[in-house]
Order: C-alpha cells, then structure tokens, then sequence
C-alpha cells in the first residue's frame, strides 16, 4: 500500500518552492472564502482561480482526476436528489418527477464550490510533502500531541494497512470468504487483532523512542524560514480572498 | 456520514472549528493531567492508524458490503485521546482520500467525536457490574457502537438538512431526516454488535487495552 499524495511534491514551482507556513495560511484563508460564495456570478470566478492555481502547481491533470474519482460518487447523489427537492419552479418534468429551478441552481452552487475547495486542497498537500506539512502546522502553533499524534500514526497507517491485506490473505488461503454475515464474528477478531497487534507494537516503539531522546525540549525545531517573496504570496492570497468575500456580500 | 466540501455555511463550518478546538482542548487538558501525557502518544497514535485500517474492512451486507464507523469503539478503548484521533483519522481521509474536507473537518471532527465520547461514558457503566463481567461488557460494547454511529447520523442529517438547500419545506426536511434515520437503524445494529463482538475479543485477548481509560 502506498500514498501517492508525496508523489509530485518534490517538483520545482513556485508553489512548490512556497514557504509552508505561508502557503498553509494563504491556502486555507482562500478555501474558507471560496466557501463563503454564494452569489452564482461569483461561480466562474472561484472556478477559474482554482483552475489557474493548478495549473501554476505544475500538477498534472490525471493526479486531479484520479483524486475527484471518490468525491464524485457524492457529488452524483447530490445530483440525483437536488433538483427534484429543492424549490417550487418547475423547469420541466421526467415523468412523475419535476426537475425544479432553485434544486438545479444549488446543484450548481455545491458543484461549483465543491471542485474549487478540493482543486485547492490538493494543491495545498500536492505541492509539499505530508511530513513538511504536518510541521508546518507544529510551527503555526499545532499542540505537540496532535503534532506527534499526526507524525506516528501516518508512519505506521500504511504499515499495519499492509498487515491487514497479509491478514486477509492469510484468511482466504484458510479458506474464509468474506461474502455472508456469519463471517462476522471472524471480522471482528481480525480488527480486533489488529488492534491488539498495534498496541504491542506502540510499547516497543515508546521504548525505542526513548532511548532515542524523545520528549526532550529540541525534539521540534522550527526549520522554516520565510522569504519577502513568500510574504508577498501569501499577502496576495489573503487580498484576493478578501475581494471575493466582499464582493460576495456586495452582490448577494 | 462525513460531511464534504462546499455543502455548508461557512459560519457553520467556522462553527464547527470552534467546537473542535474546543473539546481538542478539554481532551488535551485531560491528557496532560496524566502522569505522562508523552507516554500515552505512541499508543494513542499506532490505534488511531489501526482504527482507520480496521474501518477499511469490508462487512458484508449481501448483496453489498458497508464500511464501519467505529467511533464507538475508539471512544471505548481510548477514552479522552479519542477525539484527537478521530481529528487526525478525518484530516487524514480529507488530505490523503478526499473524504470529507478541510472546510468541514471542524464540524465533522465534533460530531463524530462528540459522539465517541459519549459513547465511551457509555461503555464505562460496564465497570458497576464488575470488571470482569463478559456480559456487561458485551452489553455495553453493543450500547457504546450503535449510539456512536446513531448519535453521529442524528446530527449529520439534521445539520445537512437544515443547511444545505433553503428551498426545501420544513414538512420535506422532517420527512427526510426520518427516512434518513430509520435507514441508519440496521447500520447501528451492525456497528452495535461489531462493537460487541470486538471489545469482547479484546477482553479475551488483551484486557488492557480496555482499562483505565
């Protein structure tokens, strides 16, 4: 099992190049502002500056579509009850069932917001390293808990995903077949296992880290430094989500 | 059951980063308290990884199979670091899967933490009845998964419901929250009797797993 978040992060863009801290801030202050739109003038707007962005990621265009391919099974159950819900124009009718205006026009708007909040998104985490960001965020203040929470269980999510696919397998060669529910209780035992087997593990790696010098006060240095032009970038984000803001609420 | 991107308010979703920031502190301020808040971290962090392992498991439900929840057996066997774990375990789905999302993460961290807590004060009546008693805990591990994912769905559909689109009657939301609810009930059942059948596992196997919590 492999993440393929990191995969395109080592490139060199500008945005790759984005002090982290700066590009988590900016990023994020654009993506609540985007959620903010309501306006549907304002639709296009959010939908060409998130294009734009990943465009200037240098990202390619199968890493988006390959990660829309879950959120898109969501986005379809909103488009099958939506426009037949919502509202009381009617457009036009499908036999019993009448496709209303204001279903189609939120439709739209969800739509809209939805692809430009994830196109942001996966530029935030596409174009750093995981661990990068997960120290950034210690940098902007993250308490160490959460910190080193989020650091210890990304390095071992992947390695006991794989115990779970060995596990499986050793079950279907001992003949199990995970298609009725009186598997069930066979299931149970194997999450509970798992549980177990990382518990086990956790007490040999505290020790470990121990006697590596974990817990003492420089375990976390601030590795960040940022430049005039990545102040300038993200003074450019944060501009750019205020106008959209503001003119959301002159507008709407 | 988690929420995504571009359905909320955003005063709804700034809410919820509020609220999560909130029980983060009440949970972190607890874990402090401890002895050895470092201690608990390696521990809290590989269940939190083999959590969201475990939620991969596929159930099957013929003809198709469901993915568990299992905020409340994270709420029974970690008690307080529950709801940093669940924190992480949905900005990991947001980041890595595109399951839920970044706006959202503050609402959904707080319902299904919420949730998990609840759920594990629930699972802790089980210590009235003896700290051995199988049946107790069976009970309460039944209890302690269906009201996580119950309570979890109940907040779900109504914040959705009474949200997303202003154009649907007040008549259409209730029905709608009902439907929407009942069709949750056999997913409760399930995730009640996993619950069940895991903590009764985990009491044969590795009771400490379930203590002092």
């Amino acid at each position: 099992m492999q993440l393929q978040l990191d995969r395109y992060a080592y490139l060199e863009t500008p945005l790759h190049r984005w002090d982290p801290r700066c590009k988590l801030v900016g990023m994020m202050v654009l993506i609540f502002a985007f959620s903010y739109v309501r306006d549907l003038r304002l639709l296009p707007v959010i939908l060409v500056v998130s294009g734009a962005m990943y465009v200037y990621s240098g990202l390619p265009l199968s890493f988006l579509l390959s990660r829309l391919r879950l959120p898109a099974l969501f986005l379809l159950a909103v488009a099958v009850i939506l426009p037949f819900a919502s509202g009381q124009t009617v457009l036009f009718q499908i036999g019993p069932l009448a496709v209303k205006e204001e279903g189609c026009l939120d439709l739209l708007r969800i739509a809209v917001k939805f692809f430009s909040i994830l196109t942001l998104g996966i530029i935030l985490f596409g174009t750093m390293p995981f661990l990068t960001a997960v120290k950034a965020m210690r940098g902007l203040g993250l308490p160490y808990i959460l910190a080193d929470m989020t650091l210890f269980a990304y390095r071992y999510l992947f390695e006991i995903g794989d115990d779970l696919k060995a596990m499986q397998t050793a079950m279907r060669l001992r003949g199990f077949r995970n298609k009725k529910l009186s598997g069930f209780s066979t299931l149970a035992s194997l999450a509970g296992t798992i549980l177990v087997r990382s518990f086990e593990q956790s007490d040999r790696v505290f020790k470990a880290m121990i006697l590596r010098g974990y817990g003492q006060p420089a375990s976390f240095k601030d590795e960040f430094q940022a430049r005039t032009i990545d102040v300038v970038a993200l003074l450019l984000l944060l501009s750019a989500a205020a106008v959209v803001v503001t003119t959301e609420l002159l507008l709407y | 059951m988690h929420i995504p991107d571009g359905i909320l308010p955003t005063a709804v979703c700034l809410g919820g980063y509020a609220t999560a920031g909130a029980a983060t502190w009440y949970s972190l301020r607890k874990i402090n308290q401890s002895e050895n808040p470092r201690e608990g971290i390696p521990r809290a962090s590989l269940l939190t990884a083999a959590f969201l392992v475990a939620s991969w498991v596929h159930i099957p439900v013929p003809p198709a199979s469901v993915h568990l929840l299992l905020n409340g057996l994270l709420g029974a066997v970690l008690g307080f670091y529950a709801f940093p774990a669940i924190l992480i375990g949905l900005f990991f789905q947001a980041v890595m899967f595109q399951h839920g999302g970044l706006t959202t993460l503050g609402i959904n961290a707080t319902i299904i933490g919420v949730s998990a807590i609840l759920a594990h004060l629930v699972f802790q009546i089980r210590k009235l009845f003896g700290p051995d008693n199988r049946t107790a805990t069976g009970i309460f591990g039944f209890l302690a998964g269906a009201s996580g994912i119950a309570l979890a769905a109940v907040a779900v559909f109504a914040l959705l419901v009474t949200t997303i689109p202003a154009n649907i009657d007040v008549e259409a939301e209730r029905t709608a929250i009902g439907i929407l609810t009942i069709a949750h009930i056999p997913l409760m059942l399930l995730e009640g009797v996993f619950t069940a059948l895991v903590v009764l596992f985990l009491i044969r196997v590795k009771p400490e797993l379930l203590e002092g919590k």
